[in-house]
């Protein structure tokens, strides 16, 4: 405690250090929200979420570059990305990221939707962990009003910030890897990587079903609706909650018998067919190795220079 | 809640890979090939379930059920949560893939936990049934944010408060989720019990024929 440096502050200081940046990162979610709505999904309300199961049609370097390659490449980038400690590399990984990108040429509206859904969990860091990270020597603390229970701690901010920047440079890279090829192509790679089979399949089987039953629980829902349901704070809303999941399980429930016969009859044995040839080339080999570098270069950046 | 990328330190991230690795393969064991498509599809039920939000307040919650899908699906469950984070770290927004072990910790472990005390308490009688369901649906969301409370923890002593906010988020949701998995357990009970044998797969597929 002896060496930490102590700011003190006027109260209405806090009011800026901490509401300001909130308000502004509220109004920032909201109109990105509007703008990302708006540039995906014109006709259904929900269906924002599906990327097309073939949307193979761009042709940037990460379109043409072997699967295989670009799902080992980017997983091995992740992981580099989250095992940075410092918060520089991290800002650094987060223009990598912001680069590949603009290579990859994706959807932008699709990228911010996956920023967007980690907002809240980021946020909560970024306003806790200020306050409640404990004093070390040679922190700086502001100190409002002299109340020392509010020490608005520098260090916990620089922490936050790093985790946010972290989980920022991962999402966006996740765009790139999903969308320059289609589903099954990629769940393909994957277990030419020595995945499972199964761990595909199922992926494509639960994915194809989902928006089954999405839809089957939006007709319940305006159902419930005609009836004069309203959603309310009570234990009646509980309980036709209740009912509600245990009915969609029950559909659902025979509707996989149905599926699973369907299937055998047409003769599944545990198989679906190859959607794509894979050949190995020496320029996917090449950006791997590049890509890679980079990786490496960063995580030593960060272990280096401090 | 989900764990996002970047939070846990490398180690530990690691570590919950090759822990839910294992425990997705034991899982796997336990079910039986041809039913993997089946429960691929089902998969797709709960993940529909899981979407669904419930008012609190001026707010709203939406459910989590690790332990609806524990008592449901049996040991099965963990490849079934595995497999809906996979699918929502792929295809939906949520996150990218080196946080997946640990989401898939946090959901899992209290879906089996669940599954088991469900099916050891859950007696004969329709109330009973609907309670058990009900502290089983409680206690799945309850340890899922311990567990997560336990993983940022692991991050170091500057994590102490984050966890412990992250602890108290949650108790609303805990409250929803008992409530409504004893609804719903109440309600398979009396529309279709099957469901809620663990080997249920089975039976069905023997009233097929």
């Amino acid at each position: 405690m002896a060496n930490m440096i102590n700011i003190q502050m006027p109260l209405w200081q806090l009011l800026l250090l901490l509401l300001i940046p909130l308000a502004a990162i509220t109004i920032m979610v909201v109109w990105l929200r509007r703008i990302a709505y708006k540039h995906s999904a014109p006709e259904e309300k929900r269906d924002w979420s599906v990327p097309p199961l073939a949307d193979g049609s761009g042709a940037s370097l990460l379109h043409c570059w072997d699967v295989r390659c670009k799902i080992v490449t980017i997983l091995v980038c992740s992981f580099a990305i989250a095992s940075l400690n410092h918060l520089e590399p991290a800002l650094v990984a987060i223009g990598v990221s912001l680069i590949i990108l603009v290579i990859a040429r994706v959807s932008f509206a699709k990228v911010l939707l996956r920023l967007l859904a980690i907002t809240g969990f980021v946020c909560m860091f970024l306003v806790v962990m200020p306050f409640s990270v404990p004093t070390h020597n040679g922190d700086t603390v502001l100190v409002f009003n002299g109340m020392d229970w509010l020490g608005f701690n520098l260090r916990g901010l620089r922490l936050a910030a790093t985790i946010a920047a972290k989980a920022i440079a991962i999402a966006v890279l996740m765009e790139p890897l999903l969308s320059t090829a289609p589903l099954p192509v990629t769940l393909h790679g994957l277990s030419r990587l020595g995945a499972p089979e199964m761990v595909g399949q199922m992926v494509l089987l639960s994915y194809r079903y989902l928006h089954v039953f999405r839809h089957e629980a939006q007709r319940m829902s305006s159902g419930m609706q005609v009836r004069g349901f309203r959603k309310r704070t009570d234990l009646e809303t509980l309980r036709a909650v209740g009912n509600f999941i245990g009915m969609l399980f029950v559909r659902s429930f025979e509707r996989t018998e149905r599926v699973f016969d369907a299937m055998r009859a047409r003769g599944y044995r545990g198989r679906f067919p190859e959607p794509a040839e894979l050949r190995l080339r020496t320029r996917d080999l090449l950006l791997a190795v590049v890509w890679l570098t980079a990786g490496a270069a960063l995580i030593a950046y960060d272990r280096i220079a401090w | 809640m989900h764990i996002s990328d970047g939070v846990l330190p490398i180690s530990v991230t690691v570590g919950c890979y090759v822990a839910s690795a294992a425990l997705v393969a034991w899982s796997a064991r336990r079910t039986r090939n041809e039913e993997l498509p089946k429960l691929a599809v089902m998969t797709a039920a709960f993940f529909v379930a899981s979407l669904v939000h419930v008012p609190f307040g001026p707010t709203s919650v939406h459910l989590i059920i690790p332990g609806l899908t524990g008592a449901l699906l049996g040991p099965s469950a963990f490849l079934s949560i595995g497999l809906g984070l996979l699918l929502q770290s792929l295809l939906f927004q949520f996150g990218g893939l080196t946080a997946l072990g640990a989401n898939a910790l946090m959901m899992g472990l209290p879906a089996l936990a669940c599954g088991w005390f469900f099916q050891r308490y859950k007696g004969r009688t329709q109330l009973r049934q609907a309670f058990v369901g009900g502290l089983a649906g409680a206690a799945g969301t309850a340890l899922a944010a311990i567990i997560l409370a336990i993983l940022l923890v692991a991050g170091g002593e500057d994590f102490f408060g984050v966890a412990k906010i992250a602890l108290l988020a949650h108790i609303p949701v805990i409250i929803v989720e008992g409530v409504v998995s004893a609804f719903t357990i109440g309600f398979l009970t009396r529309v279709k019990p099957a469901l809620l044998q663990t080997s249920f797969l089975r039976q069905t597929k023997a009233a097929h024929g």
